[in-house]
């Protein structure tokens, strides 16, 4: 197996607070203007409101806007304008109490709770039975125990909110504290209260923010509400539910009145929902396995003129071969993901794709089914299959060979099966569908399958649901779920990747029968030398999204060509025999460059022992002189010719601590 | 499951329990002793200290809760101090005004919710942000604005719908259907938005499960994936806000209830913080919250049935 780095990074619990993403969103940067310039008239309003909140005008009760009352009066004649802002101040002030309550008791609770197992049992339970009560019957009758006294009110309501909030951070605290920072940042002999407040808070910042808008929001309402009913700050002083609820008396005779005040009051809490919802927006979504109808419209036009432009098929292969030519993918954008890879699979033979994580390989299998995530199309290239062009084929087109031509298995087997129904249902359904059969028939096909694939008690697994089987398990049932429409041609991204090592031999093997029985071809894509060994007729080596080196599997390992193919080679402890196992197994320094920093001339050049002036220029795949073999190296001839290898070497102390620097920050 | 279930139950009554408590201890923090109260502004000081005496007031507050607990478990939850009528008769004639209001409410919030949750996540592009934007106005508009606006709109322009008042379904069933429109529509629009938002993000989330993709490899049709397969998957953080939402929409209900003069709840809570009428509001906090926990209760139970992981343990 080849030493691979945590090359692409996961997903980390630890995001930034950015203030860009608030200002590249319309609503977001319209909610901060309006949400600043509501703060700020409140401010000032002492010094720009035309009327006091208490000037009553005689001669215009229950006017709609005039010149004189920009937004009307109310039946005593006062300005709602000016009562509207001079009481805006208080309103947000309070509201802003709320949050400072609620989000940080809810904060405090789930820094503790991550730090300390049985305070998480006592805390979470508590904060269960919070959640399950009736809030608004219990914030009426504190109201009536301490009066109308709205500060107060609004911590109360802070403090049962609190309960959510530290539902929503809990889960990110305890990721935070299960960072390996963390521990490192223990075994120095930080206390806890140093790790949260430096370790675990700034990772929390953007949720806090986000909350805290969304609470702000919550408690606008809420105290309208309560103004509303009655329970607002003592007349005469005016509040904004209080405003609306006078309005509503005059909903017959004076509709206009609603106008302002709930304008005002629902723009308001909009822009603090608007802020909330720009800053919490995931930076980077996972995609859709189903991408959403409006795209795949567009998908499905694209495909359509993409394949009345491409040229027609030429010399189609027999039936049964798959032909790639010249495929290439890329991101929606246009940065590419594999650039002009060309291979064949013959009927009956298995072809291994190799390479490091981030070469393209599982890109290029999932593109043969037309199954790219959402985001990620072919941008060139053919996909030969029967005289079609799989490339330039529709959703539509692709659902009569799906399952039934090409199948799929994929390298988790627990997380590939729906959770949701049992192995049965989904191994059903699938033979029903593929093979046009009843239900009975379908059955009793199921459990031929599971039979086929090594499954001893087939009864008893049909029942399970796939939490309840083991991953080899799930991986025989994936496979059998792949073999229900007898397909002639199996999709394979790192099957055995995920199993342990006894499990491994096991679903290799179970492959290799099939192929023998079936007659199918496979398209094996593994980073496992052992996996091709044992298993492949022909490889094709990828690197950053080209195909290095191809040809015979057996050639292939005996005599590499390609110094990527050589380096995985001196990689593999397995492929060193026993007795000749070096001291130091070999290593490639570096990792596979993104594919933003793919060089135009040879892409391995930085990592490569042998690079020389040469490999900056764009590199073709020539002849390799063994077989049909190819291979994308200048430099191929000369290494054979001196019978280089690939050495191990020493990693410089400097260096190492470099990584242990890199992989902390 | 079964020790699940009698878990749950417990946590249930202790839920119950300490609720009692402290709507006990926020009542006798209340101004006004119940004599004051009872008696209103004019009376001598000697008839309140007196009423007060025979109400109990002066025992020590162990032994008056443990007397209203004892009395509570037989359904007697005491009598008014402003007008004498049984609190428990009071309430129990509120309580399927609210109840209605309520599962009206929720069932009508979830029906929508749902069909624009699914919709928004499933065609996405400009539907998707037509929708957002519609929900975005429903949660930021507050439900006594949409209420007042409602009742402007179908009772005064047009009188579709009375625009005030409740008749119960034992006198006109389809009276009593009408006279529920308004106000469940106005507690339903905010929830509607908020099941909307998270059936969205539930299904888009199960979207981006790796199964879908083993569902189209095997060539399943869209309609399958979305309707069948997503949607269960989707269905247990849906269900969760449901139950939320009920939770939220009773008591919530005050303010249709005041709105629309809907003898309920949380008109009776209303009215008796209004009065400072101190068992009035003990008992109407100690029966929202059994109603309410008692729904929880039963909703978690059909949320850990539909999951096929905690259905089997």
């Amino acid at each position: 197996m080849i030493p691979t780095l945590p090359a692409t990074s996961r997903k980390t619990a630890l995001t930034k607070l950015s203030g860009h993403r608030l200002i590249n969103s319309p609503a977001g940067l319209a909610g901060t203007l309006w949400l600043s310039a509501i703060i700020i008239a409140s401010l000032t309003a002492a010094w720009w409101l035309p009327y006091k909140t208490e000037d009553q005008d005689f001669t215009a009760v229950l006017s709609g806007p005039t010149a004189a009352h920009w937004l009307g009066t109310d039946e005593l004649g006062r300005d709602i304008l000016s009562r509207i802002f001079a009481s805006a101040a208080e309103t947000l002030g309070t509201s802003f109490i709320t949050v400072i309550v609620g989000v940080g008791l809810g904060t405090l609770l789930a820094l503790a709770a991550a730090n300390s197992q049985r305070g998480e049992g006592i805390i979470s339970r508590v904060t269960e039975v919070m959640m399950s009560l009736p809030g608004t019957v219990i914030i009426l009758a504190i109201v009536g125990a301490v009066g109308t006294n709205i500060p107060l009110i609004m911590a109360i309501l802070g403090v049962l909110i609190s309960a959510g909030i530290y539902r929503v951070i809990l889960g990110q605290a305890k990721s935070l504290q299960n960072q390996l920072y963390v521990d490192a940042a223990k075994v120095d002999g930080l206390g806890p209260f140093a790790i949260s407040v430096r370790h675990v808070l700034p990772g929390l910042a953007t949720t806090i923010v986000v909350q805290s808008a969304l609470i702000f929001a919550v408690g606008l309402l809420i105290q309208a509400g309560l103004a509303f009913i009655g329970f607002g700050p003592p007349l005469p002083q005016p509040s904004w539910g209080g405003m609306i609820q006078s309005a509503s008396q005059h909903v017959y005779d004076a509709p206009w009145l609603m106008v302002p005040t709930g304008v005002v009051l629902a723009l308001t809490v909009l822009s603090a929902n608007a802020i909330g919802n720009a800053l919490g927006k995931a930076a980077h979504a996972t995609a859709s396995h189903l991408p959403s109808a409006a795209i795949r419209r567009k998908r499905a036009g694209q495909a359509v003129a993409a394949a009345s432009a491409a040229p027609p098929v030429q010399d189609a292969p027999e039936a049964g071969k798959l032909s790639v030519r010249g495929l290439s993918v890329g991101v929606d954008g246009g940065t590419p993901l594999v650039t002009d890879v060309a291979f064949d699979v013959e009927p009956g033979t298995v072809l291994g794709l190799v390479g490091e994580s981030g070469c393209g390989k599982t890109m290029t299998a999932l593109s043969l089914m037309g199954l790219l995530p959402t985001g990620v199309a072919v941008t060139s290239g053919q996909i030969l299959w029967n005289g079609k062009n799989l490339a330039a084929a529709t959703d539509k087109d692709m659902d009569a060979i799906r399952g039934r031509d090409i199948a799929l298995i994929s390298q988790e087997p627990m997380r590939a099966l729906d959770p949701m129904f049992t192995v049965g249902y989904q191994l059903t359904s699938a033979i029903r569908r593929l093979r046009s059969v009843g239900e009975q028939e379908a059955a009793a096909e199921a459990l031929s399958l599971l039979e086929k694939v090594g499954i001893v008690d087939a009864k008893r697994i049909l029942k399970t649901y796939p939490h309840q089987i083991s991953g080899g398990m799930a991986q025989r049932v994936a496979i059998a779920l792949a073999l229900s429409g007898n397909p002639r041609l199996l999709v394979a991204d790192e099957p055995t990747t995920a199993l342990d090592v006894t499990v491994q031999a096991e679903i290799l093997s179970l492959l290799r029968s099939l192929v023998k029985d079936t007659g199918m071809s496979v398209v094996m894509v593994t980073h496992d030398l052992g996996v091709v060994a044992d298993i492949c007729d022909h490889v094709a080596v990828m690197y950053a999204g080209q195909v290095v080196e191809n040809g015979r599997a057996a050639s292939i390992l005996d005599n590499p060509r390609h110094p990527y193919t050589l380096a995985l080679l001196a990689a593999d402890p397995h492929a060193n025999s026993a007795h000749d196992m070096p001291e130091r197994l070999a290593t490639i320094k570096g990792q596979v460059p993104q594919p933003k920093d793919w060089p135009t001339g040879c892409r391995f050049a930085a990592r490569c022992q042998f690079a020389g002036s040469a490999c900056t220029v764009p590199i073709p795949l020539l002849p390799s002189g063994t077989g049909a073999g190819l291979v994308r190296c200048v430099k191929a001839d000369e290494l054979a010719m001196e019978g280089l290898a690939w050495v191990p070497t020493d990693v410089p102390a400097s260096h190492r601590l470099d990584i242990i620097e890199k992989d902390m920050a | 499951m079964a020790t699940f279930v009698t878990k749950r139950l417990l946590m249930a009554l202790a839920t119950v329990l300490v609720v009692a408590v402290l709507a006990f201890l926020l009542v006798h923090a209340m101004p006004g002793s119940p004599g004051a109260v009872s008696l209103g502004a004019g009376a001598s000081q000697d008839a309140i200290d007196q009423l007060n005496q025979s109400l109990g007031w002066n025992d020590p507050l162990v032994v008056q809760f443990f007397r209203w607990l004892g009395d509570a478990v037989q359904g007697n939850l005491g009598n008014s101090l402003i007008d004498g009528r049984s609190i428990s008769t009071d309430l129990s004639n509120r309580l399927p005004v609210t109840a209605s209001l309520a599962a009206g409410a929720t069932v009508l919030s979830a029906i929508f919710g749902i069909v624009l949750g699914v919709t928004a996540a499933v065609r996405g592009g400009l539907l998707d942000q037509l929708i957002g934007g519609f929900v975005g106005l429903l949660v930021a508009l507050p439900a006594f604005w949409i209420g007042v606006v409602f009742v402007y709109l179908f009772a005064v322009q047009s009188s579709v719908f009375p625009a005030t008042g409740y008749v119960p379904f034992e006198v006109s069933p389809q009276e009593w259907a009408m006279s529920l429109a308004l106000p469940v529509i106005t507690l339903a629009a905010g929830g509607a938005a908020f099941i909307a938002r998270q059936t969205r993000a539930s299904m888009l989330e199960a979207l981006q499960q790796e199964h879908i993709r083993t569902l189209r490899a095997t060539a399943t049709p869209t309609w399958k994936i979305l309707y069948i397969h997503a949607l269960r998957y989707a269905s247990l953080p849906i269900v969760a806000s449901i139950a939320l939402q009920f939770i939220g929409l009773f008591g919530g209900s005050v303010i249709a209830e005041q709105l629309f003069a809907m003898p309920g709840l949380g008109q009776a809570v209303q009215s008796s913080v209004s009065t400072h009428d101190a068992p009035a509001v003990q008992g109407v906090v100690v029966i929202a919250t059994v109603v309410v926990v008692a729904v929880n209760l039963v909703l978690e139970l059909a949320t850990k049935f539909l999951d096929p992981k905690l259905r089997a343990s």
